[in-house]
């Protein structure tokens, strides 16, 4: 790794060359939640942030998006997918941690084009940040972002200190050579303190040893039936985690009824159609079961990593407040 | 250019033909000439048929490939996709991706007995590994089917499973029908006319006409939800090991893909896309994977 | 809504025989239909007998507005009190002149194919509806709450950040979360999602937020009081009410 250290009072010329590597986006507090937004210069960014609703996976699975056009009288599927380039400012360990769980399923097998292409266009500014009583990333072992990003910055009391992550960060840097300096001995020591301290803060733990055979043997366990009578079947807890990656597709059709698009957008385990076949079985009709199979899906292990990076936005935007560590404390037999 | 699997592939239904009061058989040929090249399939995998305007359904083979380009499809009319396509004219533009999903192991089963159990629309791919099976004949040993049916209407493929009936033996496999319908006359009719083949009742009913050799048997079966249980229970009783034991499942797989989640089943020690692991599983798979049957 | 459909509504109408619509000409003729859209409540014996003639005469029959779905605002008082009751009270006679019903949606009655919920419906959702079935198949109906939409917005949730009384939660979607962008908790015009909301849990969120439970239920009920669970909790909040006084 290469490390180089940004001044704090160049931070403003630093966004400015960004915008040079495409559109910049940053966390933004619009009333009172933050959001990933187009920026202009680092002032309006809130880079103290603790975490946004929607994650910045939005960027490269969209939230809605439409996949492409057709057209019955042409006899034609018609792609409108366009490039754009952009750059995605301040996002946290565990946001980058969840983009490369999202990288094994969307680009590492039979890639998703539209996915795929965004990432390669996107330059990753991490942003070191401080746990709130929600955030368990350190339980999971995602609080720290050794790879995934291109340029990572860790405050220090006068500058940041700048962790180059590939060659596309290092050629930002190469570009703003005038901007940044060289890494003191000082500024290392600043920055394991710092590490060191953030370590401490955090609150909250969720021993995840064992956790697959742990809610295997809970499969039949009253717990499900506790929190499903609590549970809207909303889909909040879904549409704003980093890992989940279900998504919908519909067709429209315009007026002329012979053209029209087909849409995707995000889905959620927890609506009552996503376990529904045609015909009419569904095979998770209740709650129950989509509880359980949501908790069984994020608590599952692929290449050794579970379905989940402790950020905390479940609990957090849950509208009955359903715990998701408590549930799993609960289903280990800890509560 | 990278490849968008998302986007169908045109392709022009040649051949439909209604085959019972809900399903139809269709041919379908795919347009672009270098896509047929490389376009083929095996037993046990789906294609994602896209209907403009519509959408996008799951839909097995019921053939292997005989001619470049060309897939043979037995669709129900359960849902909005298939009714559209039931309404579709010969000659009219459907989309398709695939193949999907990992297919039957013809090759694993060589030098084995196979046993196949349909019921109902079931037998739609597993007619593909019939047809492969003797294709291939001298690979396998003794090849059995069971297709249970409710009804003589509801029968698929009625003439060629007929012939089978009264010629299997002679054409490389020994075919039984079973009928759930005791007043069905066309039934009664079968029964009386190849009575060592055809019964009244429930398909696990068949198992009482065979001698079943697990040391060297692959059961393969595929049809309505509830029938798994029963049939893994008669197999398990006649001490055939589940993993070889195979079973497709139907779930909803939207993209075939293993990205939209829609088809994920299991519990944390082993989650399953069926559309990219499956959707043929083993019993073995069931066993450890909690929600699969 | 539908003649707000300015920009569309000539392309719509050229593909359409348009049998009857009385809001937007006098030309009416009572004939067999392919589809039948329906607004209303069914509120009187004589709407009832007129709307199974509409079932009988048509081959597709739509639901549209929450009238037609979920009997609206005139159903909030159902279950509360008997139409003798109701009868004393506005004139102060038993007897139901008007062959009155307790106000409720087509499908208590008659067979719905579907259903256009909302007050006022969507328009493009309606428009949506028209251009799959002269597509010639029914739309995919929509059966998840308001807060996807609002997710998929990235609207700020009321609920959870600024403790409003949004009914989001239990709403069926389909409106694009509308009021909630506009910073307006949902009032659930759009009525509850059939045979899956969970009332009882927004009950006691919206308790723990601090709302009194006659707020609550009136909310409720203002849009949804023929969804069993709601008419059912409002029952049980009913009985509690005399005893404790309420709130």
């Amino acid at each position: 790794m290469k490390y180089v250290k940004l001044p704090k009072e160049n931070l403003d010329a630093f966004v400015e060359n960004l915008k040079t590597h495409g559109k910049v986006y940053g966390p933004v507090k619009i009333g009172e939640y933050y959001s990933f937004q187009e920026i202009n210069n680092s002032k309006e960014m809130s880079l103290e942030y603790s975490r946004t609703m929607i994650p910045p996976k939005k960027f490269f699975l969209k939230l809605k998006e439409r996949l492409f056009t057709f057209n019955e009288e042409k006899g034609e599927y018609k792609e409108t997918l366009e490039e754009e380039k952009i750059v995605v400012f301040g996002i946290h360990p565990c946001d980058i941690n969840a983009l490369k769980l999202m990288d094994k399923i969307y680009i590492d097998e039979t890639p998703d084009k539209y996915y795929k292409m965004r990432r390669e266009n996107a330059v990753i500014v991490g942003y070191g940040c401080h746990p709130d009583e929600y955030c368990f990333c350190h339980s999971l072992g995602t609080n720290y972002a050794a790879d995934g990003f291109d340029l990572f910055l860790h405050e220090l009391k006068d500058g940041f200190f700048v962790r180059v992550g590939s060659d596309k960060g290092n050629a930002i840097v190469s570009e703003i050579s005038e901007l940044i300096k060289d890494v003191e001995g000082s500024d290392i020591e600043e920055f394991r303190a710092a590490e060191r301290k953030r370590e401490k803060e955090y609150t909250l733990e969720l021993n995840i040893r064992g956790i697959t055979d742990m809610l295997a043997l809970a499969y039949e366990s009253e717990v499900w039936k506790e929190y499903a009578d609590k549970c809207f079947g909303c889909g909040s807890c879904n549409l704003v985690c980093p890992t989940c990656r279900c998504y919908d597709v519909v067709d429209n059709v315009n007026l002329n009824l012979k053209s029209g698009e087909r849409l995707r957008r995000l889905d959620s385990c927890m609506l009552r159609k996503h376990g529904l076949v045609a015909g009419g079985l569904n095979f998770r009709p209740t709650r129950i079961e989509r509880l359980r199979n949501r908790f069984n899906c994020k608590g599952s292990l692929r290449e050794d990593t579970l379905n989940c990076v402790g950020c905390g936005r479940c609990t957090v935007y849950c509208p009955s407040q359903i715990d998701y560590v408590e549930v799993l404390k609960k289903v280990r037999g800890e509560l | 250019m990278m490849e968008n699997v998302l986007l169908p592939k045109l392709a022009k239904i040649v051949k439909s033909e209604k085959m019972t009061a809900i399903e139809r058989f269709l041919q379908v040929e795919v347009l672009d000439k270098k896509f047929a090249e490389v376009f083929d399939y095996q037993p046990g995998q789906f294609i994602e048929v896209s209907i403009m305007g519509v959408g996008e359904a799951p839909i097995s083979t019921c053939s292997i490939r005989t001619k470049k380009g060309v897939i043979d499809l037995c669709v129900r009319n359960v849902g909005r996709v298939t009714n559209a396509i039931h309404h579709l004219n010969i000659g009219s533009l459907i989309g398709i991706r695939g193949p999907y999903g990992n297919g039957f192991p013809m090759e694993e089963m060589e030098g084995s007995n196979l046993l196949l159990v349909a019921g109902g629309l079931g037998v739609a791919p597993l007619r593909s590994v019939l047809q492969y099976a003797l294709k291939n004949r001298a690979k396998y040993k003794d090849i059995t089917v069971f297709y249970g049916i409710r009804t003589y209407d509801t029968m698929l493929f009625r003439d060629e499973f007929y012939n089978l009936l009264a010629e299997g033996d002679k054409l490389g496999c020994k075919f039984y029908l079973s009928y759930e319908d005791s007043k069905d006359k066309q039934c009664i009719s079968l029964e009386a006319e190849h009575s060592e083949r055809c019964m009244c009742g429930v398909v696990t009913k068949l198992f009482e006409r065979i001698k079943l050799s697990p040391e060297d048997t692959y059961a393969i079966i595929c049809g309505p939800p509830i029938m798994y249980r029963f049939v893994v229970q008669e197999l398990t009783k006649k001490q055939v090991p589940p993993e070889k034991i195979y079973m497709t499942l139907e779930r909803r797989m939207k993209c075939g893909i293993g990205k939209c989640g829609h088809c994920i089943i299991g519990d944390g020690t082993s989650i399953k896309y069926v559309c990219k692991d499956g959707p043929v599983f083993t019993y073995w798979d069931a066993l450890h994977t909690k929600g699969m049957i | 809504m539908i003649l707000n459909l300015e920009d569309e509504l000539l392309d719509l109408l050229s593909n359409l025989d348009v049998k009857s619509f009385i809001m937007a000409s006098s030309a009416h003729e009572e004939t067999d239909l392919d589809v039948a859209f329906v607004e209303g409540s069914v509120s009187t014996e004589e709407g009832l007998e007129r709307l199974k003639d509409i079932r009988k005469r048509s081959k597709i029959l739509i639901a549209i507005g929450d009238c037609a779905v979920w009997g609206c605002v005139q159903a909030m008082r159902n279950q509360e009190m008997s139409m003798k009751e109701r009868m004393r009270k506005v004139y102060d006679k038993e007897e139901n002149f008007y062959d009155v019903l307790e106000p409720k949606g087509l499908s208590a009655y008659v067979d719905v194919d579907l259903e256009i919920p909302g007050c006022p419906i969507d328009k493009i959702e309606f428009l949506n509806a028209v251009l799959s079935l002269l597509h010639g198949d029914l739309p995919e109906v929509k059966d998840y709450p308001v807060c996807v939409e609002c997710k998929l917005n990235e609207y700020q949730c009321l609920l959870v950040e600024k403790g409003m009384p949004c009914l989001g939660p239990i709403i069926v979607a389909g409106c694009n979360a509308l009021c909630p962008g506009l910073g307006v908790d949902c009032i659930g015009c759009r009525g509850p999602i059939r045979d899956e909301t969970n009332a009882a849990e927004e009950l006691n969120v919206l308790k723990e937020k601090g709302y009194d439970e006659k707020y609550i239920k009136n909310r409720l009920k203002f849009f949804g009081a023929n969804f069993g669970e709601i008419a059912k909790l409002s029952k049980m909040l009913e009985k509690k009410q005399p005893g404790k006084g309420g709130k």
